[in-house]
């Protein structure tokens, strides 16, 4: 994945629910509590003074970034106590797991989180989940076949596919639009279908 | 990102790799050797049959100089059977028909024989094996040679739409060529939609998938889909992998794991 990959980046910007450990002070803007106004706030942050009362108590509940909760709970890879541990996000719950072990083709990825596979890539990084690999293997597969069979027949808005495409995650809109785009430039080459 | 066209070859540049094939055809004028960059042209003299390139048989047949003889499968009973093998057949069922033996190689009816490759030399002296447009698979073969079944050859796609388009005053039944044609098609693109569900062979550490008999054409098209789907799962697995190489280096730190190797090893794609 190169740097300036746009799906890259929209992934690190997916949110992750983090729980702080230790109390942090001058974070609350984090959380929304400024602690005096937000003009104040500006001018305190650009004096480089922390709020006393603009903390984060240990045990809040907040969703940061992706990339923010990786670094803030790597803390405990280096032996040090970690500022935040992390939870499953929603998209990778045990519900959406067993929804996805039921009928792969039924579940819309896109509503759970636009990048679900980077996302869940990233995640597998994290967490040790041999099980959900073998879900989700067999989901994209699953998933796979179907898009390849949208791709190349087409019913159009009429078909009932419409539903299934719309939930695709952005790998799969690729998977899709390559698939689609070789039938579609095999089609006009050999004359069936006419350049636009 | 700017440059336009997708990844990959498109399916006019496939189409225009596969005019190099050579066909066999009847002129009906006299013309002089030529010497062309891909090789000498012989004189055409009517009405003895030559070999020339497809584009070039397709240009004189355009100009009504010649008539190209299609080539032994671009008939309507070849392509019937390999359908008939490719829908019915138990072996084939989720596999393609095989495709025209290499040179050297022996052919479907004795598999026991051991293949020995004939090498080839430039005219340098350096040795190359031939493959296709470089193989006699699209002229009108001799009889000698029909004791083969009928397969088709790495650029039958190509080779089969431009016939049908520009001599298909020259083939058996045009009209039932061309439906044949299509219904392979449909077949073997199904089979190769389906066959994603052993695509995770290719993902993890070590795997293959074989994609014998599969034309050129047919890659093409599905290149930018399939290696998406195994880049994709090959980027869901490869925490797995990673947690399997590291057993595997500690199971051979503690000397543990023998000497035998076991076929994950052997690192070979085939695409």
């Amino acid at each position: 994945m190169s740097y300036y990959d746009i799906d890259s980046i929209l992934t690190d910007a997916q949110k992750l629910p983090c729980t702080f450990e230790l109390e942090v002070p001058g974070l609350g803007i984090l959380e929304g509590n400024a602690g005096e106004d937000a003009s104040a706030l500006f001018f305190t942050i650009r004096r480089h003074r922390l709020l006393t009362d603009a903390q984060i108590k240990a045990g809040t509940r907040i969703d940061l970034p992706l990339w923010l909760g990786e670094m803030l709970s790597i803390g405990a890879r280096l032996g040090t106590a970690r500022l935040v541990t992390l939870d499953m996000p929603e998209a990778l719950s045990e519900r959406v797991m067993n929804a996805l072990k039921a009928d792969p083709r039924t579940v819309d990825l896109r509503a759970l989180a636009p990048h679900f596979y980077n996302l869940s890539e990233r995640i597998l990084e994290l967490f040790e989940e041999e099980e959900m690999v073998d879900v989700l293997s067999d989901t994209f597969k699953k998933r796979a076949a179907e898009i390849a069979d949208h791709a190349r027949n087409s019913r159009g808005a009429v078909g009932g596919g419409v539903e299934f495409l719309r939930g695709l995650d952005e790998t799969e809109r690729q998977l899709f639009r390559a698939a689609h785009d070789r039938a579609k430039d095999m089609r006009i080459w050999s004359g069936e279908a006419k350049r636009k | 990102m700017a440059f336009p066209l997708p990844r990959g070859v498109t399916a006019s540049e496939i189409a225009f790799l596969a005019e190099m094939e050579t066909v066999t055809i009847v002129p009906r004028q006299r013309l002089e050797g030529l010497e062309l960059l891909g090789g000498p042209i012989e004189p055409l003299v009517p009405p003895r049959r030559a070999s020339l390139p497809l584009w070039l048989a397709i240009l004189l047949k355009r100009q009504r100089r010649a008539n190209i003889i299609p080539p032994t499968w671009l008939h309507p009973e070849p392509l019937a059977l390999i359908l008939e093998v490719e829908s019915q057949h138990q072996d084939y069922k989720n596999a393609f028909s095989p495709p025209p033996p290499l040179p050297g190689q022996p052919s479907v009816l004795d598999r026991d024989a051991l293949p020995s490759a004939r090498p080839q030399y430039t005219p340098d002296g350096n040795r190359y094996y031939a493959a296709p447009p470089f193989l006699p698979q699209n002229t009108a073969q001799t009889v000698a040679s029909s004791r083969d079944p009928p397969s088709l050859p790495y650029h039958w796609v190509e080779v089969g739409n431009m016939l049908l388009d520009a001599a298909s005053d020259d083939l058996v039944d045009p009209d039932q060529i061309r439906r044949l044609l299509k219904d392979l098609r449909e077949v073997r693109m199904a089979k190769m939609r389906s066959g994603v569900d052993v695509l995770d062979a290719a993902a993890t550490g070590g795997g293959g998938v074989a994609l014998t008999g599969v034309g050129s054409m047919e890659l093409g098209e599905e290149r930018g889909f399939v290696t998406g789907v195994v880049d994709g799962l090959r980027r869901i697995g490869s925490s797995k992998e990673q947690a399997r190489r590291e057993q595997m280096a500690e199971q051979r730190a503690n000397g543990a794991y023998d000497d035998t190797r076991d076929e994950d090893e052997e690192d070979y794609m085939e695409f």
